[in-house]
């Protein structure tokens, strides 16, 4: 419906001015709509970790926590294995925005503590969202796409954090040893440390910080 | 004074009661097989299906029995899960293998290729187990006691290297060793980074190398 608008001397595009308002008001809808997707996904990751024991809670259950409905819920995701994607790439954004590589030029000890502490808080926040894909990974293609999307930035990390010492090395050592620091940091080893043994988290930085020590090599003197 | 035939009534007696027994002890036996074909035929399909389990039907098809058999010996799947576990933990934790003269590099040798055989052949049943342990404390005990089991036998392997640190730094190498060689690690090493058998146990030898502290000299 074209509205003719004229306000005083100036003449005004009635055509734009109701584009104007219709594509303000379909940005403010998809706007309004990616938030409710997001506080959706939130919700699931919420439920995931107070019971991490549950692969996947109803959408009834999602729903509530996200304070709407559940055709809300299947209104932005088909199913729930796709609201399950999608958590899984919201975290890897947010692990990736949470955790940028620090103090990458510091000394040894600076760098390893540095890269523990960010590795441990990643571990943290994502251990029950990386359960849940392990378990789901075998039937479903693009959860094991987002599963090796993450070992492969985690051993980025560690090639940019610990450079230094792995330059020396001859490549098949060095590809050795990042292999066993990416095994010995993966989220099943954090949780061990807290469930299982009971560590702190410090405590549990502290045995990480200690192992990647004595994994590393000694660090060339700086050039 | 007996008569002949009291005599002859009390052995017929007896017969028949040792008749019975036999046929109870035959029945029994039967049943304890039926209930050992359950428990493997289980075992078997939560390595082909893992991390899902079976159903009971499916269970029943492959024990070759009813799943009311299944019923009769297990309440629950549950139930069948806890008795799977722990028959299939004397076979995942073999004993520790021979401490090799104390060399340290033959002990680790040991040691990786024991472990490696371990997880190349359980791993398909430990993540069905890791998967499905849910909120079932009878599972997560088994799975705390196996790995602490792996890590019993870590500590026997390392002993003359692990001695040599304050309890503490002790208990630390243990947890690190346990991560470094557990299961998912060894699958990782082949199904993520694509080394071969052979270099996967490269990769551990060479990280439990530069874990251990130092060997003590002999004396």
């Amino acid at each position: 419906m074209v509205l003719a608008i004229g306000i005083g001397d100036f003449s005004i595009d009635p055509v734009s001015l109701t584009e104007g308002s219709k594509s303000a008001r379909i940005d403010g809808r998809r706007l309004r709509s990616e938030r409710t997707k997001q506080l959706i996904i939130e919700a699931y990751l919420s439920l995931l970790r107070e019971r991490p024991v549950v692969p996947m809670p109803t959408a009834a259950q999602i729903a509530e926590r996200a304070g709407y409905s559940v055709r809300s819920v299947f209104e932005r995701f088909p199913d729930l294995s796709k609201l399950r994607l999608a958590a899984a790439d919201y975290a890897l954004a947010q692990a990736a925005a949470l955790a940028p590589p620090r103090n990458v030029e510091g000394n040894r000890l600076t760098r390893i503590k540095s890269q523990v502490e960010t590795r441990a808080g990643t571990c943290e926040r994502g251990v029950a969202l990386w359960r849940v894909l392990l378990f789901s990974v075998a039937e479903d293609e693009q959860l094991r796409s987002r599963v090796e999307l993450s070992r492969k930035r985690t051993i980025e990390r560690l090639e940019i954090m610990y450079r230094p010492e792995l330059s020396t090395l001859p490549e098949t050592e060095r590809t050795y040893t990042l292999i066993a620091l990416e095994a010995i940091t993966d989220h099943e080893s954090w949780a061990r440390m807290r469930e299982q043994h009971g560590l702190s988290f410090e405590a549990a930085c502290g045995v990480w910080i200690d192992a990647i020590d004595r994994l590393l090599p000694p660090t060339p003197p700086p050039a | 004074m007996v008569s002949g035939q009291d005599r002859q009534h009390r052995g017929d007696d007896s017969m028949a009661r040792a008749g019975r027994a036999a046929k109870i002890d035959g029945r029994h036996l039967r049943s304890l097989r039926t209930r050992q074909r359950i428990i493997e035929a289980y075992l078997e399909l939560a390595a082909e299906m893992s991390p899902r389990i079976p159903t009971a039907a499916q269970i029943a098809d492959r024990a070759g029995c009813s799943a009311r058999s299944v019923f009769e010996r297990f309440p629950d799947i549950h139930s069948l899960q806890v008795a799977a576990v722990d028959h299939a933990v004397t076979l995942i934790i073999p004993p520790p293998p021979r401490r090799e003269g104390d060399d340290r590099q033959a002990r680790i040798h040991a040691q990786v290729e024991s472990r490696s055989r371990s997880c190349q052949i359980w791993l398909p049943l430990w993540r069905s187990l890791i998967a499905n342990q849910g909120e079932s404390a009878e599972l997560r005990q088994r799975v705390t006691r196996l790995r602490q089991g792996i890590i019993d036998r870590l500590s026997t392997m390392y002993e003359p290297e692990l001695s040599t640190v304050p309890e503490a730094e002790r208990l630390r190498l243990l947890i690190i060793l346990e991560a470094l060689t557990d299961s998912e690690s060894w699958a990782r090493m082949q199904e993520f980074f694509g080394l071969s058998s052979d270099e996967a146990r490269a990769t551990w030898r060479q990280a439990i190398d530069r874990l251990l502290p130092p060997t003590p000299a002999t004396p």
